[in-house]
C-alpha cells in the first residue's frame, strides 16, 4: 500500500493556479524527486501535502488516513516532517534546543509533573536529549549542540533542520531545495545524508531539487511539475528521455538536441 | 497587501470620465453602505419595536419619533470614525503596522482647533470671523499642524525600528500615544486651556429644521444643527479629495505601489521613505481636521479624548479590510450607524436596564472581536494567504 | 547596539568574578549585610535610604543569577526578604508597603511576561484578569452579594484562602473564554483585542450596578474583607502590641513574598521544559514550530490561561490589602503599567520582570514623589517651574518614553534572557539539566540490574 497518496490536488492563488490537478504516489522505503521549473509549484504542493495550506480541490491520504484539511501539527504528528526552501529554524535557541522542538509530539511531560519537577518528567528529558545528541551526531554537528542555530554555516543549519525533522521519529520527510546554495562538495555530503536517511532510518524521502545530477542519482521516481501541472512521471531513465521535460526545461525545440 | 483593488490603468493621461469614475466610485459605494446601514437598522428597530409593542404599547411611538435623530447621529459618528479610519489604513497599507498613536493625532487635533478658538476669543475677534473662515481656519491650522506631528513622530518613533519583529514597533505606537497624551495635558493644564478646554465658536446660527414627522397627534420636527451639518459637509469634501489624490494622481500612484510592494517600488525609483513620510502626513491632517471638526461640534476638548475613537476608528478600519481606503470609509459609517443605534435604543428595548450610551463602546468592540474571528478581512477586503 | 556589546564586555568582566566562585559567596554576603545595616540604623523615609533599599531589593537578584550554592541563595533570600525586610517595616511602614507593592506587581509581571516574553502575545488587557480576581473576593466577601441575591450572605473572612486558588480558577476561565476565539488572530490585531477587552470588561463593571447590582458600579465595593490572622492571639500573648494594621501589614508581605516565590517556581520550570520551548518556538516562527507539530492555538491558550490565572490570585489579595475596589483601578494605564514591567526588564526573561517591576513600583511610589517634592521647594523658592506640573500625575508620560526608548536603544531589556545575552559563549548546563541527567543513568542503572 503507497504511504502517501495525493490525487487531484488543485491549488489557486486569486487567479494563478499554482498546482493544478496533481497526482501523486509515494511507496514506503522509496525516495522520490519533485523536479520543475521556478514557479512551477513544487513548493506550493509541498505547502498542501503538509497541511500548510488547504486544497482547493482533491485528497491527501498518508498512512491510511485521509489528511485532507487537517492543520499542519496534527499532520507533522502523523509522522510527515519537512524542511523549508528558505531554512527556517528557531535562530535564537541553540541547536540542541531546535532538535528537541522536533520532538515535541513524543514529549508528554504533564503541567503538574514539570511544576513540580517530577521524575517521569526528569526522566523524560533526559532521554529527549540523549536522543537529540545521537541525532545531531547522525547528520554530523553534535560538537556545535551549544551554539544559537542562527550562527552555524549555511551547510550546518540544512543538516539541523533535517535532525530536526527526524527528530518526530516520521514516516516521511519532505525536502525543499535541501542542497541550494551549497558548493559541489557539501552536495555530496548531503547527498550521503539523504540516502542515510532512507537506508540506515527507513525513512521515506520526498525530495524537491534544482540540482538534476543529485536528483538523477538518488531518486527511485521522479515527478516533473510545470505551470502547476504534472507533465511527466517515472523513473531516471524514463524522465532524462522524455521530450517534454526537456521542453520544459530548455524550452521549445530543445528536445531534439538534448539527451 | 493590496490598498486597493482598482489599480490604475498604465496611460499616462486619462480622459475626465475616468478621473470622476476612479474618485466618484468609492464615494457611490459609499452612499450605498450609507443607505443600506440606515435602512437596515431602521427595519430592525421598528421590526422589534413592534414585536414589544404589545407588552409597551408606547414603544413603537418612542422609537420612530427619535430614529431620523438617531440617522443623522450615526452619520456624524460614522463619518468621524471614517476620516480617522483611513489614517489607520493608509499606514496599515504601507508598513503594515497598526499606528496606535493615530487616535491622539486626532485628539491634538482638536487641542489645535481650541487653541485657535481661544487666541480669537482673546483677540477678541470670534464674533467677528465670519463662520465658514473660522471653520476653514481651524480645520487648515490643525492639518498642518497634525500632519507634520504625525511625520515626526514616524521619524523618531517608527523609522528607526523598520524591519524588527512586528511587536517592536507596535510597542513604541503604544509608548508614542501615551507620550502625546501627557505632552497635551502638559501643555493644556499649564496654559489658559485647562484639562477641558473650551473650544468655542461664532455663533453658526439656528438649527435646521429639515421637515416635520407626523406621528399620531404630535408633530415633530427634524432638526439637523449647523454643527453637525458642518462635519458632514466637511467630512465628505475631505473623502472626495482624497479619493482624487489616492486614485487619479501620480503620488496616489506611488502610494499605492508601495503598499502593494515596497521592494519592488523601491526599484522602480519610487522613494519609499518620502511615500511612508507622505501617508503620515495625509493620514496625520486627515486625523487633525477631524479632531478640529469634532471639537467644534461637542464644544470641548480634552487630553484623553483620542484613545476611544481611534480604537473605534481602527474597528471600522478593519471591518471595512484594512489597508483598503474605500473599505476604511465604509466601515466607519457603518459602525457610526451601528453605534448610534445602540446608543439610542438599547435603554429602550432593555426597559432603562442598560445604558445605551454606556455599552455603545462594548457593542463596538464586541464587533471588532467577532469580526477579527470571523472575518479578519473585513467587508471589502479579500482573503490572502501568506507566503510560505 | 555595537556600544552596548562593548559596554556588556566590560560590565561582564568586572562581574564574572564576582558571580562566581568563593569570592561571589563574600561578595553577595557582604553586599546583603552592607545593605541590611544601612537600612535598619536609618529607617527615615528619604533618598538616601531609597537608594540604598533598591540596592537591597537588587541584591536578591544578583544572588538569584550568582553561581553559588542553591542553599546560600536560600539563606541570603529568607535572611533578607524574611527576616531584615519585615523588620525594617516595623521600624517605617511606608517601605513595607511599597516592597508588598513591588511583589504584587512582580508576581502580575512574571504573569504577563509569560504571555508577552514567552509565548510572543502582546496582552493589553491583562489588568482585566486581575479585575476577575479582584471583584470576586470583593463581591464575596461583602454585603455586595446581598445585592444580588438578598438570601445570600457574605463569605466568612476565613474563606479568603480557598478564594486564593478561586481567583486562580477565575482567572483561569477568563482566560481561556477570551483566549479561544482571539488567539487564532494575528499579533498586532491580538493586541487592539485584548485591548478592547480590557476595556469591556472595566466598562461593564462600571456599569454593572444595574439592572443588579452585581459591581457596584462606579462607586466600587468598599469594605473588603482581610482574612482572620491566625496567630495574633499568641502574638498577643508574647506581649507585643501590634495594631492590626500593622499586623495586617506584615501578613500581606508575607503572603505577596511567598506568592511571588511560588509563581517564580513555577514560571522558571515552565521556561525550562518542553511546554516552555514549544512557546519560545511559537514566538520565534510560528509556521515552523506548527510543522514541528506543535499545536499552535492550545500552546497559546495555555501561555494565555496560565497568565490570567496569576493575575487572578493576585486580584484577590490585592482586593483584600486594598480594602477598596473600583472600575478605575483597573483602567489601561495599569495594563500598560504591567507591560512597561516586562519591557523595561526585559521580554521572556524571569530575573528582568522581576527588575522591572521593582524599578516601575518604585518610581511610582518614592522617585516620582520625591522628585515632585523637590520640584515643589524649587517653586516654592521661585524657580521658573510651571505650577501645574506634578511629575506623579505623569506616568502615561513616563511609561510612554520607557517604551519608546526601550525598543529603539534596547529591545531586548535591561536584564535580557539569559541565553540571548550569552550568545557566544558556553551554555552553562542548569542544575536542572544535571539531576535530569543524574536521575535518567539512575533509572537506566535500576532497569539494568
Ligand atoms: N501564498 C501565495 N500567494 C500567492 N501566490 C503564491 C503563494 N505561494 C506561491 N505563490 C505562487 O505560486 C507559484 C508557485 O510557487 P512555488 O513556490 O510553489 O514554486 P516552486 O516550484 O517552489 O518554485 P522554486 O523552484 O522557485 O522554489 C508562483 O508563481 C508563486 O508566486
Ligand atoms: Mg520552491
Amino acid at each position: 500500500m503507497a504511504l502517501l497518496e495525493a490525487t487531484n490536488i488543485t491549488k489557486i492563488f486569486g487567479g494563478l493556479v499554482a498546482v493544478n490537478d496533481v497526482t501523486f504516489t509515494v511507496e514506503p522505503g522509496s525516495i522520490v524527486s519533485v523536479i520543475g521549473p521556478n514557479g512551477a509549484g513544487k513548493t506550493t504542493f509541498f505547502n498542501v501535502l503538509t497541511g500548510i495550506y488547504k486544497p482547493d480541490k482533491g485528497r491527501v491520504v498518508f498512512a491510511g488516513k485521509d489528511i485532507t484539511g487537517w492543520r499542519s501539527d496534527q499532520i507533522a504528528a502523523l509522522g510527515m516532517r519537512r524542511t523549508f526552501q528558505n531554512i527556517r529554524l528557531f535562530g535564537n535557541m541553540t541547536v540542541l534546543e531546535n532538535v528537541l522542538i522536533g520532538m515535541h509530539v513524543h514529549l508528554h511531560a504533564s503541567i503538574w509533573s514539570i511544576i513540580f519537577r517530577g521524575r517521569t518528567m526528569l526522566r523524560e528529558e533526559a532521554k529527549a536529549r540523549n536522543k537529540a545528541l545521537e541525532l545531531l551526531s547522525f547528520v554530523g554537528i553534535a560538537d556545535k549542540r551549544d551554539e544559537l542555530a542562527k550562527n552555524l554555516p549555511y551547510g550546518d543549519q540544512r543538516r539541523l533542520e533535517i535532525a530536526r525533522a527526524m527528530a518526530g521519529d516520521p514516516k516521511i520527510i519532505l525536502l525543499d531545495e535541501p542542497t541550494a546554495g551549497m558548493n559541489p562538495h557539501e552536495t555530496a555530503e548531503a547527498t550521503q545524508l539523504i540516502r542515510r536517511l532512507r537506508d540506515e532510518r527507513g525513512i521515506t524521502v520526498i525530495l524537491i531539487e534544482h540540482d538534476m545530477r543529485l536528483v538523477m542519482s538518488i531518486s527511485e521516481r521522479i515527478s516533473v511539475l510545470d505551470y502547476g501541472s504534472k507533465i511527466a512521471e517515472g523513473d531516471v531513465q524514463a524522465i532524462r528521455t522524455n521530450p517534454r521535460v526537456i521542453e520544459a526545461y530548455l524550452g521549445k525545440g530543445a528536445a531534439g538536441h538534448a539527451a | 497587501m493590496a490598498v486597493d483593488a482598482t489599480v490604475a490603468p498604465t496611460t499616462a493621461r486619462r480622459s475626465l470620465g475616468e478621473v470622476l469614475g476612479v474618485v466618484f466610485g468609492p464615494v457611490g459605494q459609499l452612499l450605498a453602505f450609507i443607505v443600506g446601514s440606515a435602512a437596515s437598522l431602521s427595519l430592525i428597530v421598528v421590526v422589534l419595536a413592534l414585536i414589544l409593542s404589545s407588552a409597551q404599547p408606547d414603544i413603537m411611538q418612542r422609537v420612530v419619533i427619535i430614529l431620523p435623530q438617531v440617522i443623522i447621529d450615526g452619520l456624524v459618528r460614522g463619518f468621524l470614525f471614517a476620516t480617522i479610519a483611513l489614517g489607520y489604513t493608509m499606514v496599515y497599507g504601507v508598513l503594515e503596522f497598526i499606528n496606535f498613536a493615530h487616535g491622539e493625532i486626532f485628539m491634538i487635533g482638536g487641542v489645535v482647533g481650541a487653541t485657535v478658538s481661544f487666541l480669537l476669543v482673546s483677540a477678541g475677534a470670534l464674533e467677528s470671523i465670519p463662520p465658514l473662515v473660522f471653520i476653514l481656519l481651524v480645520v487648515l491650522v490643525a492639518m498642518a499642524f497634525c500632519g507634520m506631528l504625525a511625520v515626526t513622530v514616524e521619524r523618531v518613533a517608527y523609522r528607526p525600528l523598520r524591519g524588527a519583529p512586528r511587536l517592536v514597533p507596535l510597542i513604541s505606537a503604544i509608548g508614542m500615544s501615551l507620550i502625546l497624551q501627557d505632552l497635551a495635558r502638559l501643555v493644556m493644564t499649564n496654559t489658559p486651556l485647562g484639562f477641558n478646554a473650551r473650544y468655542q465658536t461664532p455663533n453658526f446660527g439656528q438649527p435646521i429644521q429639515l421637515f416635520t414627522m407626523q406621528i399620531g397627534e404630535r408633530s415633530v420636527p427634524v432638526i439637523l444643527s449647523p454643527r453637525d451639518l458642518i462635519f458632514i459637509v466637511a467630512a465628505t469634501i475631505m473623502l472626495v479629495v482624497l479619493n482624487y489624490v489616492v486614485n487619479a494622481t501620480k503620488l496616489g500612484k506611488a502610494i499605492r505601489a508601495t503598499a502593494q510592494d515596497m521592494p519592488t517600488a523601491s526599484l522602480m525609483g519610487i522613494d519609499v521613505n518620502r511615500i511612508i513620510a507622505l501617508t503620515f502626513l495625509i493620514g496625520g491632517a486627515l486625523g487633525g481636521a477631524a479632531g478640529a471638526l469634532f471639537g467644534l461640534r461637542i464644544g470641548t476638548v480634552n487630553p484623553y479624548m483620542g484613545l476611544i475613537p481611534g480604537l473605534k476608528a481602527f474597528t471600522a478600519a478593519v471591518l471595512g479590510g484594512i489597508g483598503n481606503i474605500t473599505g476604511a470609509m465604509v466601515g466607519g459609517v457603518v459602525l457610526g450607524f451601528l453605534e448610534a443605534f445602540v446608543a439610542a435604543y438599547l435603554s429602550i428595548f432593555t426597559a432603562g436596564n442598560f445604558s445605551g450610551a454606556a455599552y455603545a463602546d462594548v457593542a463596538a468592540f464586541s464587533i471588532l472581536i467577532l469580526l477579527l474571528i470571523f472575518r479578519p478581512s473585513g467587508l471589502l477586503g479579500e482573503a490572502t494567504t501568506q507566503k510560505v | 547596539m555595537t556600544t552596548s556589546t562593548s559596554s556588556q564586555s566590560l560590565w561582564q568582566r568586572v562581574t564574572a568574578p564576582l558571580s562566581s566562585g568563593p569570592i561571589a559567596y563574600g561578595f553577595l554576603a557582604l553586599y546583603v549585610l552592607a545593605c541590611s545595616i544601612l537600612l535598619v540604623t536609618n529607617p527615615r523615609t528619604e533618598l538616601s535610604t531609597d537608594v540604598v533599599f533598591v540596592l537591597f531589593l537588587l541584591s536578591m537578584l544578583v544572588a538569584y543569577r550568582s553561581r553559588v550554592a542553591a542553599w546560600f541563595k536560600v539563606v541570603l533570600g529568607v535572611f533578607a526578604l524574611g527576616v531584615v525586610l519585615p523588620y525594617f517595616g516595623t521600624l517605617n511602614p511606608f517601605y513595607i508597603d511599597v516592597a508588598t507593592q513591588a511583589g504584587i506587581f512582580t508576581a502580575l509581571a512574571l504573569g504577563l511576561n509569560v504571555v508577552v516574553g514567552f509565548a510572543g502575545l502582546l496582552d493589553l488587557g491583562y489588568v482585566a484578569f486581575f479585575a476577575v480576581g479582584a471583584y470576586a473576593w470583593g463581591i464575596f466577601s461583602t454585603p455586595q452579594i446581598t445585592e444580588i441575591n438578598p438570601a445570600w450572605s457574605p463569605v466568612d473572612p476565613v474563606m479568603f484562602y480557598p478564594f486564593l486558588i478561586i481567583g486562580l480558577i477565575l482567572g483561569l476561565i477568563t482566560g481561556v473564554l477570551l483566549g479561544l476565539p482571539v488567539l487564532r488572530l494575528r499579533g498586532d490585531y491580538l493586541a487592539i483585542v485584548t485591548l478592547g477587552f480590557g476595556e469591556v470588561i472595566r466598562v461593564v463593571a462600571n456599569n454593572l450596578d444595574r439592572p443588579i447590582n452585581i459591581t457596584n458600579g462606579s462607586q466600587g465595593i468598599r469594605a473588603i474583607e482581610r482574612p482572620p490572622l491566625i496567630i495574633v492571639d499568641q502574638i498577643r500573648n508574647l506581649g507585643i502590641v501590634a495594631d492590626d494594621n500593622r499586623l495586617y501589614q506584615l501578613f500581606f508581605y508575607y503572603l505577596v513574598l511567598i506568592i511571588v516565590l511560588l509563581t517564580v517556581i513555577v514560571v522558571a520550570r515552565l521556561k525550562h521544559s518542553r511546554i516552555g520551548r514549544a512557546w519560545e518556538a511559537i514566538r520565534e516562527d510560528e509556521v515552523a514550530a506548527v510543522a514541528q507539530g506543535i499545536p499552535r492555538v492550545r500552546m497559546k491558550l495555555l501561555a494565555f490561561a496560565i497568565g490570567a490565572s496569576f493575575a487572578g490570585v493576585m486580584g484577590v489579595v490585592f482586593a483584600s490589602k486594598q480594602l477598596f475596589i473600583n472600575p478605575p483601578t483597573f483602567d489601561l494605564l495599569r495594563s500598560i503599567n504591567i507591560l512597561a514591567m516586562v519591557i523595561l526588564g526585559g521580554m521572556g526573561s524571569i530575573p528582568g520582570a522581576m527588575l522591572g517591576a521593582i524599578i516601575v513600583t518604585m518610581l511610582d511610589l518614592q522617585i516620582l514623589p520625591r522628585i515632585a517634592a523637590v520640584l515643589r521647594e524649587a517653586q516654592a523658592a521661585g524657580a521658573p517651574i510651571p505650577r501645574q506640573f506634578d511629575p506623579t500625575q505623569y506616568q502615561r508620560l513616563l511609561f510612554g518614553l520607557l517604551l519608546v526608548v526601550m525598543m529603539i536603544f534596547r529591545p531586548e531589556g535591561l536584564w535580557p534572557d539569559e541565553r540571548r545575552r550569552e550568545e557566544q559563549h558556553e551554555v552553562e548546563i542548569t542544575d536542572e539539566e544535571l539531576e535530569a541527567d543524574k536521575t535518567a543513568k539512575q533509572a537506566g542503572a535500576d532497569s539494568g540490574s
